[in-house]
């Protein structure tokens, strides 16, 4: 009798234990889901903020056609791509990393021929769309530093002992980061 | 020397700093002064310290000073003395008002170097530093000039994006700030920015004031003083009790059963006494007993007088109290998510 008792005992509190590392994964989890949620609204944000720009631009630098066009083909290559969060590889992220970096530097490469035109660096719709996107470029940076704070907070979890055999049985991954410091994201120094 | 001890103190109160080089140059006279005998070579150190007093403090978000946290009237961190005082008072007024209506939490910073040149990234290390704004609303507001670095900008929080987006901000800076800086009229730069983000913010109804941007010490306060009113009060009532209770008391059966049945009046205007014969008689053993006391009635109207003096004085000085005591304030802990807009000049 007093067996079984101590055995339930012992299966009770391992049950506990197993649903507390399970549920604090699971939180974990939508924390990082929620994250991604964020950066990829921002990214969104300046995709949307895209079109807008060309067609200011346009009206006062019409044969940088070729800059534009660019622009426009590496928006639409960037929203094509979506991700699924919870079963992004890490080439899945650095493909989407890739992908938006294009963007970033098509953008950049736009906002230097811009320098050209006085007129248009004068035009206040212009500055007031430029300065929107240089917004939009630092809240992606920012929600991509907690995106990965968030995957950091979680893989140390998934990677802990006992956690770790928690996490194999229920089948919770290490999940990819965005790289720090991508030559991609950087826009070029153009010389005149 | 002691005005020389006096230029000294605020010399240390501006720059927040014991280790600053007008302060080193400060004592270096002092010991001068003190031991004429030094060797004089060590005096052209001193102009040359001098010299790099000119040269403000680099500040970094860790070092800047953040005045609002000693009194919660203060929203201008204004180290270098670039703006006026008369700027920082308005500047005051005007960023208090908006966190009282609409729970705006603003750091104002007007300095003439930051670390890296860099006014967005210096603006997100001070927000997350501190947690500008309350956790619930988002809006904590950050407005940075640097006039060595000639970079400003204005950080809004998450909650604030709406309210002033990013186009907002640069509409602003572009039109009212840009203009007075180019000039190198920092007060009217700041002036104009300051009561432009007010108009934008007044517009909006969707933020308002709530009372959890007031800081908990406020509370806390609140709280100790009902808890002393309510001692106060128990005590005076308890005083009160004891002293009836003194007047059942009977001498004969020593219980506290006696009750006073009746009681008349004579009156001395001569001496303007008025004197009450209370009669008690104690309910279990039926011993009476004739009590007198005496009233002056002269003096009432006196006391009288002299307590609503009293009372008024120490009403006037509450209120003095009150307007010049103001407690630090706290940061409620909001977040920046990037927004807002800066630029060069």
């Amino acid at each position: 009798m007093k067996a079984i008792k101590s055995i339930l005992l012992a299966v009770v509190v391992t049950l506990g234990f197993t649903s507390c590392t399970y549920n604090k994964l699971v939180e974990q989890e939508e924390v990082v889901a929620q994250k991604w949620a964020d950066v990829e609204t921002q990214y969104q944000r300046r995709a949307d903020l895209i079109p807008n720009l060309v067609s200011t631009v346009k009206g006062y630098a019409a044969h940088e056609s070729e800059t534009l066009e660019a622009v426009v083909a590496a928006r639409s290559k960037a929203t094509q791509m979506t991700i699924d969060p919870a079963t992004a590889t890490p080439e899945q992220i650095a493909a989407f990393q890739a992908a938006q970096g294009e963007l970033s530097q098509a953008l950049g490469r736009l906002l230097a021929i811009t320098e050209n035109y006085p007129d248009l660096k004068a035009n206040e719709q212009f500055s007031e769309l430029q300065a929107q996107l240089e917004g939009t470029e630092n809240r992606i940076a920012e929600s991509r530093r907690i995106y990965n704070e968030a995957v950091q907070t979680y893989n140390v979890s998934v990677r802990k002992f006992p956690n770790n055999i928690w996490a194999m049985i229920f089948g919770f991954e290490k999940k990819a980061m965005f790289s720090a410091e991508s030559g991609a994201e950087k826009a070029p120094e153009v010389q005149f | 020397m002691r005005l020389f001890f006096n230029i000294v103190g605020r010399e240390r109160l501006r720059t927040g700093s014991v280790h600053s080089p007008s302060f080193l140059c400060s004592w270096i006279l002092v010991a001068f002064l003190l031991f004429p005998s030094l060797p004089a070579s060590l005096l052209p150190v001193i102009p040359s310290l001098s010299v790099s007093t000119c040269s403000a403090a680099v500040y970094t978000p860790d070092n800047l000073p953040i005045p609002y946290l000693n009194n919660k009237e203060n929203y201008v961190s204004n180290p270098d003395g670039i703006l006026s005082a008369e700027a920082v008072d308005s500047l005051n007024l005007w960023l208090g008002q908006m966190e009282q209506k609409h729970g705006v939490q603003t750091v104002l910073a007007v300095v003439e170097r930051i670390e890296g040149g860099d006014a967005y990234e210096f603006c997100m290390a001070l927000g997350r530093k501190y947690g500008i704004g309350s956790k619930e609303q988002n809006t904590g507001l950050i407005i940075l000039l640097s006039t060595g670095d000639r970079v400003y900008y204005i950080l809004t929080g998450r909650g604030l994006e709406g309210t002033l987006p990013d186009a907002i901000c640069k509409r602003i800076e572009n039109r009212q700030m840009l203009p007075a800086l180019r000039e190198g009229d920092w007060d009217e730069a700041m002036l104009n920015t300051v009561r432009a983000i007010t108009r934008y913010v007044d517009g909006d109804p969707s933020i308002v004031g709530s009372s959890d941007f007031d800081d908990g010490s406020d509370t806390i306060a609140l709280y100790v003083f009902l808890l002393c009113m309510a001692v106060g009060i128990g005590l005076i009532a308890l005083a009160a009790w004891l002293e009836e209770r003194k007047k059942r008391y009977c001498p004969s059966c020593h219980q506290y059963k006696m009750k006073r049945i009746s009681s008349r009046t004579t009156t001395n205007k001569s001496l303007g006494i008025r004197t009450h014969h209370d009669t008690y008689r104690c309910s279990h053993c039926f011993f009476t007993k004739e009590r007198h006391w005496d009233e002056n009635i002269n003096s009432g109207m006196g006391a009288a007088a002299a307590g609503g003096a009293l009372g008024g004085s120490i009403f006037r000085g509450g209120g003095s109290s009150f307007r010049g005591g103001s407690f630090g304030g706290s940061f409620g802990g909001g977040s920046f998510g990037g927004g807002g807009a800066g630029g060069r000049f």
